[in-house]
């Protein structure tokens, strides 16, 4: 179908396009483009809330003078000389049908992808196994005394707080509570004992407190009358009646962390290549925090290795730090490698691997083949096992790739499809999801404890699990398809979860028709709310960017600033001023129509019938749902017709795609990646947009696998 | 006393009040000029009462001229440093670039639109700190709250590329001055240079260079910055000496509590400030660093400065945040809830700021104090909270910077671009650059002696 001659006839000196004809979108105007221009005209110039520049008439000296006199629009002058050269020659060139066309999706970009924080940890478990810091767990009493389980992997609770975990073994209980030091051993809730909740999902009884740092003795009550020991307390001390307490110490020890991951603005994921750069604080934390698994793994050589230790001490080594540096690297060590290894001392290797920018970065560099760089079958190994498992590879998944299992699309799919079989991939599935939808800051959101009483750190947890364990649910138990996280007439919650909705029992449970799908819960609600009041514009904002992938403009430079508002409206009467106002209108009528149809839920996100005594009026229009500028009008009344108008879109699930994309890709897209997104999307909706679906392709694309 | 009993301890402040008053009076002392020693830049969000929409004149800046100025209210607490401080008209970062807020971060530092360009410290630790221990702290209070994305930090460690501050007080105590609070940290802990530490880094150094033979222009500058990290660290592991030292005693901030959550709290942000400006003092008097930026929360900012206890911001019953504040309405109206607040909050800020500088007044150095040797640039990313603008920013420029620098006034040289103040603070510093950014012209006529 290509018609080469054609498109180099057309596009000759000036086109900088590669030797396939096609326009190369990684030029600077491209990106200026998308800086400055794509908000209003479209990413591909398509046209919204400004004109389109698909295939324009206009001449490059008209473009030119237009962008320098006139553009932005909110904010002329940004971009003359140069700036405006650049641009006008892309969108001629660029945002034309032929350039776009995707008759060859273009190879993807070679980098170096840093290890994220909760990688990190993950990759440590997965290589050095049970014993080291970061386990895995099904429910709370497998995990140390210190410890929480959350979205499956043991988690250290901060330093101010002790979680109890009682195991019931089957036996019935009314009550649950912790008395000690702490709290004046009261033999009663009513009287201050700190009370545990009943987990349906685990089958424990569970509880979260503010602890201050020192020694704490305590027992636990059952059922007010019967007090034992803690059978999971690290100690126990006399209790001066010829019994013994439970006993622990709670101190805050400071370590040099890694520091926290930085994104690109309306990024909602923590896995930004691009921003992810090695400071010396994260040489500091990668050799601290790599110094005692290093002790620890030599201490357990003999259990890590089964070797003649005694006999053949050096070659035993050499092949121990030959495994861990095949799992630690995600290929087995080149002969100099391993023998610059094995010089060292077995601590001091097994350290200095754990530095190594082989084990701290996924490679996905690719080896030369006729000009084109391809990923080796251990690159892909270790992209698969980080994008459905979010840890390194395994060594089942390591010796497939040593078998050459994953060298063609049909062994990748197959591993594709195993690896999310594994229960790890449920739970970064639901990890995908709770960022997606930018639900993971839940637990440090400010609110009110006045207000709020009980949306403490396990409620909070309790939230976060929900969206994690309800899309996994979907994906893996219900219809599979991308529709039912949003038009789900159910939810899955534990019991602490269900006790703070107010809905009875655990597991999958159905709404009471006041919700719907993943946007009836707190965990969007409550981070898009502030401390103390709703915010329909982070609502609003949140739907379109992240659900419809719908950016908007940013504020126009703000000559007159804000004016006086009224004090005692409502939220929706005071916010009405934005669409009152005309310069602000120009964006708010996208944002505050569609929060204000979340008004019935408070800023913890349970319901409420009236706002200050006021009725509240919870009638939104998700306006010009497909792209800004379009002009259709979607009105609503409820939470399920409103998640059912963003279900039913077109733009809904294509945003999905985009997003998932750079959850897995590690980049915030381009038009260089636009074809690479394409193929997966067509993809996606022939499989009637099933989400495992879209896993598995967005690993099949071509684009994916070649590189330059 | 081992570190954590050092940590929580928190007598610094009480113990450090006598010297002050014997201090004052030395304040100022003539010091033989020199180069400034040392760099901190203190960041606070959303602007300041600036001019108002309305056009009252701006609350923040002092009103007079040259060395003839009065302090407004809001800057009242920097009276004892009056002399000891420059006071900035008519510099700006240029036209209100679209978002403001994020816009003006952006630019604060860097002196380039969109953030396309390296930060002043950053500019700094590559040159005259790169010899020190840590060639920059960059150290913040909540300044990653809520998942903040990068265009919420100021420091930019590249285009583009920001560096998230280290908002644990406790966990940067310990990666300064190690376990022990006295010896340097990274890695190595103890007395004399650790040789496992150093093997490990000489590998790693190793690898990173093979592998940086196989890589494009992008992926070999990031390694580029992983190997000037890693240099930093064996450097110091190795035993590198303290750049230029003040009074260098038993250091201690008072961290106590400052854990998990709490990290978060709005009630222990000013504990948390403190902790963090007293760790930066100490760090630069016992010469681990002489570049330092400290960022107070982050634009368009959600710290909820009304559960700030003992302050007259404090209301429990009800929430007022930065941003919300900073938003005040058309005029500057005390009757005004958000007025009165964001006045309250400008002045709390800058409380804060004349803390940092009785802390350096407080440290003999040299013929005089460490505020005589130390710059220190006050600094938020617009000026009127309001209305957003980018002209006439707030800007404070604090500290004799070793005689380099006339302080003492008001420098008024008509409209000029921001990052004239960074060539000359680089100037101060050791660092003869003739331009920074994307738009100075060279240094601020006036500014240094």
């Amino acid at each position: 179908m290509r018609t080469r001659g054609l498109v180099v006839a057309v596009c000759l000196a000036a086109c900088g396009g590669d030797r396939d004809g096609t326009y190369d979108f990684n030029s600077h105007g491209a990106a200026l483009y998308q800086q400055m221009c794509s908000v209003c005209h479209g990413e591909t110039g398509e046209g919204g809330l400004g004109p389109k520049l698909l295939d324009t008439a206009r001449s490059t000296d008209e473009l030119r003078g237009a962008i320098s006199a006139r553009m932005p629009q909110n904010n002329p002058g940004q971009c003359t000389g140069t700036c405006a050269d650049e641009v006008a020659a892309f969108i001629k060139e660029g945002l034309t049908t032929r350039a776009l066309a995707c008759d060859v999706v273009p190879p993807g970009p070679r980098r170096l992808r840093l290890l994220t924080r909760s990688e990190y940890a993950a990759s440590v478990a997965t290589v050095f196994g049970t014993g080291a810091p970061a386990m895995t767990c099904a429910k709370p009493s497998q995990c140390a005394f210190r410890d929480s389980c959350a979205a499956g992997t043991c988690e250290p609770t901060a330093c101010t707080e002790q979680t109890f975990v009682f195991d019931p073994q089957g036996r019935t209980l009314a009550s649950v509570h912790v008395a000690g030091s702490f709290n004046n051993w009261p033999g009663t809730i009513a009287a201050g004992g700190l009370p545990l909740t009943f987990d349906g999902a685990s089958g424990q009884w569970l509880g979260t407190f503010p602890m201050g740092e020192g020694s704490h003795q305590y027992k636990l009550v059952l059922d007010e009358r019967d007090w034992i020991t803690d059978p999971r307390a690290p100690a126990s001390a006399n209790d001066g009646f010829g019994g013994s307490n439970s006993a622990f110490t709670l101190a805050c020890t400071a370590t040099v962390a890694l520091p926290a991951e930085t994104r690109p603005a309306g990024f909602p994921f923590d896995t930004d290549a691009d921003s992810a750069v090695v400071t010396a604080q994260h040489v500091d934390a990668y050799l601290a925090s790599a110094r005692p698994l290093a002790d620890h793994a030599a201490e357990r050589a003999a259990e890590l290795h089964a070797c003649n230790w005694s006999g053949t001490p050096a070659a035993c080594k050499r092949e121990l730090i030959g495994k861990l540096g095949r799992r630690l690297f995600r290929h087995a060590l080149e002969p100099a490698q391993l023998d610059a290894y094995a010089a060292l001392e077995l601590p001091t290797a097994v350290h200095a691997m754990l530095v190594s920018p082989h084990f701290l970065y996924r490679s996905e560099l690719g080896v030369s083949r006729d000009g084109r760089f391809r990923l080796t079958d251990h690159e892909v190994a270790a992209a698969l096992s980080f994008s459905f498992l979010g840890t390194t590879p395994d060594d089942t998944l390591l010796d497939a790739a040593d078998r050459g299992e994953l060298a063609e699309p049909s062994g990748v799919e197959r591993w594709a499809r195993l690896l999310l079989d594994d229960p790890r991939a449920r739970t970064q599935l639901g990890n995908y999801a709770l960022q997606w939808v930018g639900g993971q800051t839940i637990a440090g959101v400010d609110k009110r404890a006045d207000l709020f009483p009980g949306f403490d750190a396990t409620t909070r947890r309790a939230l976060a699990d929900e969206t994690r364990a309800f899309a996994a649910h979907v994906a893996y138990d219900g219809s599979g398809q991308f529709e039912e996280l949003l038009t789900a007439d159910y939810t899955v919650v534990d019991a602490v979860a269900a006790r703070f909705y107010g809905l009875t029992g655990t597991g999958k449970v159905a709404y009471d028709g006041t919700r719907a799908g993943v946007l009836g819960h707190a965990s969007i609600l409550a981070t898009t709310a502030h401390s103390d009041q709703t915010s329909p514009i982070r609502r609003g904002l949140l739907i379109r960017r992240n659900l419809l992938c719908e950016d908007l403009p940013p504020p126009p430079p703000f000559a007159g600033g804000v004016p006086d508002v009224d004090p005692n409206a409502t939220t929706r009467e005071r916010f009405a001023m934005h669409t009152d106002n005309p310069v602000c209108a120009g964006c708010h009528r996208f944002i505050d129509g569609v929060g204000f149809g979340l008004e019935h839920f408070d800023p913890v996100g349970r319901w409420r019938k009236t706002e200050n005594g006021h009725p509240i009026d919870a009638t939104g229009d998700l306006t010009d749902v497909e792209h800004l500028g379009s002009g259709t009008s979607s009105p609503y009344a409820t939470l399920p017709e409103l998640s059912a108008v963003i279900a039913n879109s077109r733009a809904a699930p294509a945003c999905f795609v985009r997003q998932y994309l750079r959850f897995s890709r590690g980049q915030r897209e381009t038009l260089a990646h636009r074809c690479d997104r394409l193929w997966v999307q067509a993809r996606f909706d022939a499989a009637n947009h099933d989400i495992r679906e879209l896993l598995v392709q967005s690993m099949l694309a071509p684009g994916f696998r070649e590189r330059k | 006393m081992n570190r954590r009993q050092l940590l929580r301890a928190g007598g610094a402040s009480l113990l450090a009040l006598p010297f002050v008053r014997l201090l004052e009076r030395r304040a100022g002392a003539h010091v033989t000029p020199t180069t400034a020693r040392r760099l901190i830049i203190y960041y606070y969000p959303d602007g300041v009462p600036g001019p108002s929409s309305n056009g009252e004149p701006s609350a923040w800046h002092p009103s007079g001229s040259g060395t003839q100025f009065t302090l407004p209210d809001v800057l009242a607490s920097l009276a004892p440093y009056r002399d000891r401080c420059v006071f900035f008209r008519g510099l700006s970062m240029g036209g209100t670039d679209v978002g403001s807020h994020p816009g003006g971060a952006k630019k604060l530092l860097t002196a380039t639109d969109g953030g396309n360009g390296i930060s002043i410290d950053r500019r700094l630790a590559t040159t005259v700190g790169a010899s020190d221990p840590f060639s920059s702290l960059i150290l913040g209070a909540m300044a990653n709250h809520n998942g903040a994305s990068g265009d919420k930090h100021v420091s930019y460690v590249a285009p583009g590329v920001t560096v998230s501050p280290d908002d644990d007080p406790a966990g940067a105590f310990a990666r300064v001055f190690g376990a022990t609070g006295m010896t340097g940290g990274g890695g190595g802990g103890g007395s004399g240079p650790d040789p496992r530490t150093l093997s490990v880094l000489d590998l790693a150094r190793s690898d990173l260079e093979s592998l940086r033979g196989k890589l494009g222009t992008t992926e070999k500058s990031k390694l580029d910055l992983h190997l000037e990290a890693i240099r930093e660290v064996e450097q110091r592991v190795g035993g590198v000496g303290p750049g230029p030292t003040a009074t260098c005693e038993n250091p201690v901030i008072d961290a106590g509590g400052l854990a998990g959550s709490a990290l978060y709290a709005p009630e222990k942000f000013p504990q948390i400030l403190r902790a963090q400006m007293d760790l930066m003092v100490q760090a630069m008097a016992c010469g681990m660093t002489r570049v330092g930026v400290i960022q107070a929360s982050q634009h368009t900012s959600e710290l909820i400065m009304s559960r700030f206890m003992g302050t007259p911001m404090y209301d429990p019953g009800f929430d007022m945040r930065s941003h919300q504040a900073s938003h005040y309405g058309a005029s500057h109206d005390l009757a005004h809830r958000e007025y009165l607040a964001f006045k309250q909050q400008a002045t709390w800020w800058i409380d804060q700021l004349a803390y940092l500088l009785g802390s350096l007044a407080a440290r003999p150095e040299g013929e005089g104090t460490m505020l005589d040797y130390s710059l220190v640039l006050c600094c938020t990313e617009v000026c009127d909270g309001n209305t957003h603008g980018h002209d006439d920013m707030p800007l404070i420029l604090a500290g004799g910077g070793g005689g380099k620098i006339r302080t003492g006034r008001v420098l008024d040289n008509g409209y000029r671009r921001h990052g004239d103040l960074m060539v000359s603070i680089a100037h101060a510093m050791g660092d003869p650059i003739t331009y920074f950014g994307d738009s100075s012209s060279g240094l601020l006529p006036g500014l240094l002696s």
